[in-house]
């Protein structure tokens, strides 16, 4: 079934795709959103970690595979608000050198854009939606203007790390996060329960359902949910994208047409709609001439670092983003193993889910497990990282044999961390060690082994046609009104968390939009 | 299923309960409620929520009168969009009742090659060895997959979930529970 024709069709209602929705309504421009997850209100928070998981990925298999593969599930979203319903809500920014990691070190590739170019970009956010922190502290930060509130309360756990820091000679300062230290913009202040993950229904935590969700409403974007967008249509001439394929709730198959179709769906799922819309003219899939479609895909290496004091730690107090941070690890080529690296100072913990009390300590169980736990709930403490990993072609989305029930292939994803990603994480680790050892605590211990989060990649951005799949704006080379935001297009992914930059690059790709819609929608 | 019983079954979150069958009517109940009324399973079979207690008990004691049976069980009759086992966040393939069936059967299987009983007939002690072993690598007899320590770990997960994840649970570690979306009936 086709329907009336729209200026714009964007897939994924997720972080980007609400504000670039919300920018393009606020400039006139009739807009649709198909999101493949249900509609979720702010009641439907429930706040439990059990319940959180109704926030995950619940969608057809991602099929994950390789030496280390990525936590697709755990890092993406299911419903309306995407991924960034159930984020911690850290954004520090990128620094100058995370844009030109090839022409500065000979390693990795560059963004399209500078630091330069983005900062207005996140100085607009950052008023926009509201941040806490300090920026005078925060010594490490690239120029920006201060943030809009003081940073978040400090409970005790985070004053006892910040100790061991200290104690070795590294700074710390409060971790920017998105999320009310003080009312904002007509949202409440954090009250410091530590239900994040589980998506906040008080307006605190900057997720789309508060901030450009009811702006994409007010300007009368229209969203439909439960909407699987499986294949972008293009002219006869091949050349245009003229919509998008999806199929809606009864499971009938419907089309979309615009003049701009966007993809805003999470980092396996634009690579593998675009695998899919392979034609005649496009053989290798849509916007692939370079070949790089579903390559380079990263995550953050991540190395938890564990304190059991005997003071209490109030660790059931805070927010999931971290109370501090330190970035005297940033430098790419200090240390062994080459990339920039985030401390995370202390975060609030619940009993259960995969970050909570129990999986700290995964090899007790019985009584030891009982005992464990009733001391954790009163004196753990978490440090933690955010790593670079460098992108690599081999790190890639394909399409499995395996397909959805439209007879579509799944996406597989293939990814494994390099020698040099296991350099810089044994050096984390030991770096790690002495810190929570340099603390008070008479216990301490840390994760064996490298995690993953988030799942950045796919799609790249670059200068080049030759060496990536989109440019600056996300307006992939090959199809002139067929454009990609979100964390998909890092062509490198820093050594911090994404959603800050991710929003920056969205902010610019929707005044590009609005200024050049001529050119784009011809 | 659509919006409307959707939401439904998230308002059962607010209760802390799930539904179950009870005579013929859907009904809420907490998963030691499901457990202490004697309700049926939906999904595992009788070998199956045996093995599956037997192992919930030794992971944490406490889990089998938590309901840790009749959690998973009922979450493996839900369509696996609307899931909220910890196997979903962590990538296991739906449907999710083939993990849990392999698991046990492979939970079994080792424990009749190493001891000649099921796992549910042993000893405390046996169990506990076997469970040590497991946690590291596939014992003897383990018929993968899923391996075995990844199967711990969901099991694990599974049995702290209800014991702990729960106000009931908040309250025995003496940690206040602090919702926004207040739960007004206890798991």
């Amino acid at each position: 079934m086709a329907n009336e024709k729209v200026d714009v069709v964007i897939v994924g209602g997720g972080a980007s795709g609400i504000l670039l929705a919300a920018k393009l309504g606020q400039a006139g421009k009739k807009v649709v959103i198909l999101e493949v997850g249900p509609p979720l209100a702010l009641d439907d928070l429930v706040s439990s970690q059990i319940w959180s998981r109704r926030l995950k990925w619940g969608g057809v298999p991602v099929v994950s595979e390789g030496k280390n593969p990525v936590a697709h599930n755990f890092q993406s979203g299911w419903g309306l608000g995407g991924a960034a319903m159930h984020q911690f809500a850290n954004w520090p920014r990128f620094h100058p050198e995370d844009f030109r990691v090839r022409t500065q070190y000979g390693r990795g590739l560059d963004w399209p854009v500078s630091y330069a170019d983005l900062r207005p970009y996140y100085d607009r956010i950052q008023k926009e939606v509201g941040l806490s922190g300090d920026h005078v502290a925060e010594v490490w930060r690239p120029a920006g203007d201060p943030y809009p509130m003081p940073p978040i309360r400090w409970f005790k756990q985070a004053e006892l790390l910040a100790e061991g820091f200290r104690k070795i000679g590294m700074r710390t300062a409060p971790m920017p996060l998105a999320i009310n230290s003080v009312p904002y913009n007509g949202r409440p202040a954090c009250i410091n329960d530590g239900w994040c993950e589980a998506g906040c229904p008080t307006g605190a935590l900057v997720n789309p359902q508060v901030t450009y969700l009811p702006v994409a409403k007010k300007a009368g974007v229209e969203i439909r949910t439960d909407a699987y967008a499986t294949r972008v249509l293009v002219n006869a001439k091949g050349d245009r994208a003229s919509g998008v394929e999806y199929y809606d709730k009864a499971r009938e198959r419907q089309e979309q047409h615009a003049d701009v179709v966007v993809l805003s769906a999470f980092s396996a799922s634009n690579p593998r709609i675009l695998l899919n819309s392979a034609n005649d003219r496009h053989p290798k899939g849509l916007a692939n001439s370079s070949g790089l479609v579903g390559h380079n895909v990263m995550a953050h290496i991540t190395f938890s670092a564990f304190a059991m004091f005997e003071e209490n730690t109030e660790n059931h107090m805070g927010t999931s983003g971290a109370f501090g941070m330190s970035q005297d690890g940033y430098v790419k080529d200090s240390h062994p193993g080459f990339g920039s690296y985030t401390w995370t100072v202390g975060v609030a913990m619940k009993p259960n889910d995969v970050l909570g009390f129990a999986n700290s300590r995964p090899q007790l169980f019985g009584n030891a497990l009982h005992d464990f736990m009733k001391r954790a709930s009163r004196g753990l403490a978490r440090i933690g990282v955010q790593a670079e990993e460098l992108p690599s072609p081999e790190n890639r989305v394909v399409l499995s044999e395996r397909k959805d029930a439209y007879g579509f292939p799944l996406a597989r994803v293939m990814h494994g961390l390099d020698e040099n990603s296991m350099q810089l994480f044994n050096h984390i680790r030991a770096e790690g060690d002495r810190i929570v050892k340099a603390t008070r605590a008479k216990e301490t211990w840390t994760n064996p082994s490298p995690g993953l989060a988030h799942f950045l990649g796919g799609t790249v951005m670059g200068k080049s046609p030759k060496d990536s799949v989109a440019d600056s704006y996300g307006r992939t080379h090959d199809v002139g009104n067929l454009f990609i935001t979100g964390g998909g297009l890092f062509p490198t992914i820093a050594g911090v968390h994404p959603t800050f930059t991710l929003h920056a690059l969205t902010l610019r790709t929707a005044d590009y939009m609005a200024k050049n819609w001529g050119g784009i929608a011809v | 299923m659509n919006s409307v019983n959707r939401r439904m079954v998230l308002k059962g979150a607010a209760l802390g309960a799930l539904a179950y069958t009870v005579g013929g009517a859907e009904v809420l109940l907490s998963p030691r409620e499901a457990r202490a009324q004697g309700l049926a399973l939906k999904v595992l079979t009788a070998d199956e929520r045996a093995a599956l207690e037997a192992l919930g008990e030794t992971l944490l004691p406490g889990a089998r009168d938590a309901g840790l049976a009749h959690y998973v069980d009922q979450q493996l009759s839900v369509d696996p969009s609307e899931a909220l086992l910890i196997a979903r966040a962590v990538g296991v393939m739906p449907p999710y009742a083939n993990f849990y069936r392999a698991g046990l059967a492979a939970l079994d299987a080792a424990s009749q090659k190493l001891h000649g009983a099921k796992f549910a007939a042993l000893a405390h002690e046996r169990r506990n060895d076997l469970v040590e072993e497991l946690r590291q690598k596939n014992p003897e007899g383990w018929s993968a997959p899923p391996p075995s320590p990844f199967f711990y770990f969901v099991l694990r997960a599974d049995a702290v979930d209800v014991f702990y994840g729960t106000v009931e649970g908040f309250e025995r570690l003496g940690i206040p529970y602090m919702p926004h979306i207040i739960p007004v009936k206890r798991w």
